[in-house]
């Protein structure tokens, strides 16, 4: 529907209005949630597409959810009729999804009355700190997708009115369904309420654009703004020289077996074009670290929007120059039943390892060391100390990730104590913990020494300290406990991450992944990995 | 007398009233030493130096202050030498800050660098819990050593900052009096934000002790020479102001008084003309400043400075930096990019006479929206053909002709413009349409009718004062000091009765704090607010604070975010007291008379809108009488500011000298 030539002006014009809708989406997720996740972490993410499902744009959120959430549009379109005013939710890995904790909103837009089909959608995705399954806080050690939580395909969450209205009521059933299997319901209807009201935002203000610049414009313009990017990304890439590329990298093991599991990648460069062939990688595994293919895809376009220095849209033209090919059934395309908690957080940042070394092999200058390469998930549940009015214990499930050390660049260090790739969430103030869980932090500092060696430095991982106040279910999910975060041109790589139990002033090392329960008292320290070096240090 | 003072880049602005009246002034600033402009252009005002100032016997002179010191302290760097003291284990909190970077996507991003020193970080052994209840007490031997380790590294200032402190100060308390008895200046984190969240208070707390030495230095020179010739006060980012003598002591609640004292100042123009709720547009070179005024001025309590969170109250106001200095560029994908690179004042605009660059002000300049005879009140003259040169290129490159290029300049800057006026709006639950807009700084003039077609916003006022609206802000701001406490407490487990005891201490210090700026009876006004969420929420709502707070915090969240329980339990976070002594308020000039007359302009020239030429009336603000109205397009040139009226707007001059723009067709 290309009617209107591009104007350059009109361009930068729809480049503010498109944008500033996904981001508006954000904010009202985050002053209005109710998961830690959402309002102090800021765990989720917001975009508007095309009537393709195609992405327009995206808010700088959150890399993992990049590839994710157009395949969630898709599922939705796919599985449900939508009519004006509808609001699909899903969650299923194998449906749009990337791990249960993650639930997503997606809407129809209809801009006029009459129509048939909607003429954008708007969707956004956000981390709940529970929906059910073996463990508290649903990120568990599991074998299998049925232990990790509620599932729930592209389903009708809200039912619109029909033509002619924009509202909506909420299906009860459904809700009534999902509330029933999470431990802490009060919280996930107060979290679904904030997505439903960040979609309502989206739907109004693109009303809004449509009033004033006329369909055929905002329409053309959104296709503009994907075109752009894409030439963008496709100029990027002609600078890489043609070639093929490899490298490979490896989990420190699935949870269940002390095995790695192995990622590789070929990358092959040409012109304008990339492939990223992960054939070879290992089969898919008995424990939770099962990516799904969004997850992977997400890994790769996160990886060549690095690549981009100009300030462009995330949108759909990231992906264009692209062929991803992860073969069916292995680790970085589970199949069901497959479980899939710690793919999203966990093999998402080896895959970008690998896809980033690769990448280093053909432009040594502009790709870093690796990064700390696990987000160090920790999920914390149980009976807190309040009593309801009944005199019971409230129930609480709390997850957090911890910060590490970024891989050192060409002349630059890493950074200290930050999310690195594919995870930018903020940490929950001690203070705030402290008042709500039954849990006190006796140490949050950085971990001097952790960076790699170099030229320049890897940066220094955290030192976090949970001193527990009860009886407390504690799931770790974490990695580089065994296998180190490279260096790149001869820097020394980043320090492993470490895991300890500190119970009657005796210290035992834990896992990298294990669920456990732990008893008042016991304290819980986790060393988070440093950053690699880059280039071997004059002597 | 009163005399507002603005400290600028370029300019020290004054706004002076007295019996006679309301005058201006301008001179050149003196970065190196802010005060030698102001006590140049307070002498040219006619206000006594110190030594002559012993006889008279009348009341005494007023001077109100703004600068821009402690800001670009932190901005540049050049602040105090800091030593921090922190519960140990948690030495590295402003070092990991949120543990977020940056920039997502940008693999050379960089770091972000603390303002004390990792090596000037000293942890203190001791621990509360979230009840204020002691789990690790103080050791002295610990303190004493402490005092001999902050001593050998030479700090000018320590920032005390420990966990839980916002429910229980004693262990702040006992170290602050330990390290003041050894000699050391100290400010503690609950003197200066006493609300939970470690690394925001703490962070708040860096900042106030970085900023203070050098704020106290500065305003204690002022304050010698100014001597006993006039009183001086302090603009605060809160829009109200204060004794010199309480700023020095809290300098990091000035680190954003300038853009305040705009919206102040707008605030009192607009309400002087009759507008309750307009949105404060100051656009000046590099950047613009926005602020919703809805009655009264808004504030937020989630500002930075620069990196750095800064917890304390401050006038929500949204800065994008985008302003007429703005660079029109062309990037890799062939799009037209406007900013956030600045000609700033220098080498400034290219028809300014030394800059190659295209601004917002050059397109301004190409589409005759300026005359360049008369820029500034014809102080400058413009350079067009400059313009045309640094035009063309890109005009070549996006083949469009130079005029459309103009058009498309300032197309894309009043889109960033538009955006940031949505954020304060829309953003916060409010329809801009039922705003006017008031536009001021050097360019606010020239792209406020515009943007308001866009936003469908039917009245822009433009000031007569809009050269100076921030010394005028200061002149009329009432004394402002905010008081807090964290309650963290479930509504329904909190009785009015228990609520208004926690509201005592507060309310008592901030009387007594009014006294001692000589504000009683009538003139001294204490508000009570609180900061309510529902139980979950980690981001609260402040409202007035009444008995029914809890239907009205249901109401304001509805209208805030469009959903609103009100089953679900709700939180008192804060509870906060807002005590203003009442400035006696100057009347604004206005004319006795108001006789309908049309104009008659001092030029006819072409201008371009909506992608022809028009045959543009060009006025000279100071020959347009009160009453005058006629029909764009037209451009009003002024001393201090430039009006453009597009064509389907029409314009008059109030009594006050102002420019009223209103729609007249669509």
């Amino acid at each position: 529907m290309r009617v209107h030539p591009v104007n350059p002006i009109d361009f930068e014009v729809f480049k503010n209005v498109y944008l500033a809708i996904a981001e508006e989406m954000g904010v009202t997720l985050c002053r209005t949630g109710f998961s830690p996740n959402i309002k102090e972490r800021l765990d989720y993410s917001c975009a508007v597409y095309d009537a393709d499902g195609e992405t327009i744009a995206q808010g700088d959120h959150m890399p993992v959810h990049l590839g994710a959430m157009p395949l969630s549009v898709r599922a939705a379109i796919d599985a449900v009729n939508m009519r004006p005013g509808d609001i699909v939710i899903l969650n299923d890995p194998f449906q749009g999804g990337t791990h249960l904790p993650d639930i997503t909103l997606v809407s129809p837009v209809f801009v006029g009355a009459k129509d048939k089909t909607p003429t954008f959608y708007v969707a956004n995705r956000a981390h709940h700190s529970d929906v059910g399954g073996m463990s508290p806080g649903s990120m568990p050690v599991a074998r299998e997708i049925y232990q990790e939580g509620l599932i729930i395909p592209p389903i009708l969450l809200v039912r619109g009115h029909g033509h002619g209205s924009r509202e909506g009521t909420i299906d009860t059933a459904v809700w009534s369904m999902i509330l029933a299997n999470v431990r802490t319901p009060d919280e996930r209807e107060g979290d679904l309420s904030a997505q439903i009201a960040a979609n309502r935002v989206a739907e109004r203000r693109l009303l809004e654009v449509v009033r004033k610049y006329g369909k055929a414009r905002a329409v053309g313009y959104a296709r503009a703004l994907q075109d752009y990017t894409e030439r963008v990304v496709k100029a990027a890439i002609t600078k890489i020289p043609d070639g093929v590329y490899a490298f490979a990298d490896a989990l420190d093991n699935d949870g269940f077996s002390d095995a790695p599991v192995a990622i590789t990648v070929k990358l092959t460069i040409k012109g304008a074009h990339a492939t990223v062939d992960f054939t070879g990688s290992d089969p898919q595994v008995e424990g939770s670290v099962n990516a799904n293919f969004a997850i992977t895809l997400s890994a790769c376009l996160y990886a060549f929007r690095c690549l981009v220095e100009e300030d462009v849209l995330y949108n759909a033209g990231v992906a264009r120059p692209l062929t991803v090919i992860a073969p069916a059934g292995s680790i970085v395309n589970a199949q069901r039943p497959a479980a899939v908690a710690g793919g999203n957080v966990e093999t998402s940042q080896r895959i970008t390892d690998v896809v980033l070394g690769a990448l280093g092999r053909a432009l040594p200058d502009r790709l870093p060391a690796a990064s700390q390469g696990t987000m160090n998930n920790i999920t914390l549940g149980g009976a807190s100390l309040r009593r309801d009015a009944n005199g019971r214990a409230i129930p609480f499930a709390y997850y957090e990730t911890m910060g590490g050390g970024m891989g050192a660049r060409k002349g630059l260090d890493g950074l200290s104590g930050v999310h690195t790739h594919m995870s930018n969430t903020r940490n929950t103030p001690v203070e705030a913990i402290e008042h709500y869980l039954p849990v006190r932090i006796t140490q949050y500092s950085l971990r001097a020494g952790s960076g790699g060696d170099g030229d320049a430095r890897g940066g220094d991982g955290i030192v976090r300290e949970y001193e527990l106040l009860t009886d407390t279910s504690v799931t770790l999910l974490s990695d580089r406990r065994e296998r180190a975060p490279y260096g790149a041109e001869g820097g020394a790589p980043g320090a492993c991450g470490r895991n300890t139990l500190i119970r009657d002033g005796v210290e035992t090392r834990l896992p990298g992944k294990v669920q456990m329960t732990l008893k008042a008292g016991d304290h819980l320290r986790i060393e988070t990995p440093g950053g690699g070096g880059y280039g071997k240090r004059a002597k | 007398m009163r005399i507002g003072v603005d400290t600028g880049g370029t300019f020290t602005d004054f706004v002076r009233i007295d019996a006679r009246g309301l005058s201006t002034h301008k001179v050149r600033s003196t970065p190196d030493d802010p005060s030698r402009a102001i006590l140049e252009g307070l002498a040219a005002l006619g206000l006594k130096r110190a030594a002559d100032a012993a006889s008279g016997g009348a009341q005494r002179d007023a001077v109100v202050h703004g600068s821009t010191v402690a800001t670009n302290a932190v901005l540049e760097r050049k602040g105090a030498r800091v030593a921090l003291v922190a519960t140990s284990g948690f030495e590295d909190v402003i070092h990991i800050g949120r543990q977020t970077r940056p920039e997502l996507y940008n693999i050379f991003v960089a770091p972000r660098v603390p303002l004390v020193d990792r090596g000037l970080v000293f942890g203190v052994r001791e621990r509360l819990d979230h009840t204020g209840a002691v789990v690790t007490p103080l050791d002295p031997a610990d303190i004493d050593r402490l005092v001999a380790d902050i001593r050998a590294v030479g700090a000018e200032i320590v920032a005390v900052c420990l966990l839980h402190s916002y429910v229980n100060p004693a262990h702040e308390q006992v170290v602050a009096a330990r390290l003041r008895a050894a000699g050391l200046i100290v400010c503690t984190s609950t003197e200066v934000l006493p609300e939970y969240r470690e690394f925001e208070r703490w962070s708040t707390t860096v900042v106030n002790a970085y900023v203070t030495p050098l704020m106290d230095r500065y305003l204690g020179r002022l304050q010698a020479s100014l001597g006993r010739a006039a009183s001086l006060a302090i603009m605060q980012s809160n829009g109200g102001s204060i004794s010199a003598t309480a700023a020095r002591a809290q300098a990091v609640r000035t680190v954003l008084s300038g853009p305040a004292a705009g919206v102040v100042g707008a605030k009192e123009v607009a309400a002087a003309a009759g507008f309750r709720h307009v949105i404060s547009f100051d656009m000046g070179g590099t950047s613009t400043d926005v602020s919703l005024i809805d009655n009264c001025i808004r504030t937020t309590n989630d500002a930075r400075v620069g990196d750095f969170p800064v917890r304390v109250p401050v006038i929500d106001i949204h800065t994008v930096g985008a302003g007429g200095g703005s660079i029109a560029t062309v990037d890799s994908g062939g799009a037209l990019r406007v900013g956030p690179r600045s000609a700033g004042a220098e080498p400034g605009p290219a028809c300014y006479g030394s800059g190659t660059a295209l601004t917002v002000t050059d397109a301004n300049l190409l589409l005759g929206r300026l005359d360049p005879a008369y820029f500034f009140g014809g102080r400058m003259t413009l350079d067009i053909e400059r313009a045309r040169d640094a035009a063309a290129p890109i005009a070549v490159d996006l083949k469009l002709s130079v005029a459309e290029l103009a058009e498309g300049v300032v197309r894309v800057a009043n889109a960033n413009m538009e955006r940031a006026i949505r954020v304060v709006s829309v953003e916060r639950g409010h329809d801009p349409r039922d705003f006017s807009l008031l536009a001021f700084g050097g360019a606010g003039g020239m792209h406020a009718c515009e943007i308001a077609d866009a936003l469908e916003i039917k009245t822009v006022i433009v000031p007569r004062q809009a050269g100076v609206l921030s010394a005028l802000g200061m002149l009329v701001a009432d004394v402002t000091k905010d008081y807090s406490a964290s309650v963290l407490q479930r509504a329904n487990e909190l009785t009015a009765k228990q609520l208004d005891v926690r509201y005592q201490p507060l309310l008592k210090q901030a009387a007594r704090d009014l006294a001692n700026e000589g504000f009683a009876g009538l003139k001294a006004k204490c508000t009570r607010w609180i900061d309510v969420r529902y139980v979950g929420q980690s981001y609260e709502i402040t409202l007035p604070y009444a008995p029914g707070y809890r239907a009205a915090f249901d109401r304001l969240h509805g209208k805030t975010y469009g959903y609103a329980n009100k089953d679900r339990a709700v939180e008192v976070v804060n509870i906060r007291v807002v005590a203003m002594g009442l400035a006696a308020k100057p009347r604004l000039p206005r004319a006795k008379n108001l006789k309908a007359s049309t104009p008659k302009p001092s030029a006819i020239r072409p201008a371009r809108f909506n992608g022809k030429s028009w045959k543009t009336s060009t006025y000279r603000w100071e020959q347009l009488a009160a009453g005058a109205r006629a029909s764009g397009p037209a451009v009003i040139m002024g001393a201090e500011a430039t009006a453009v009226i597009p064509p389907g707007w029409a314009f008059h001059v109030d009594r006050m000298g102002n420019v009223i723009c209103a729609r007249t067709s669509r």
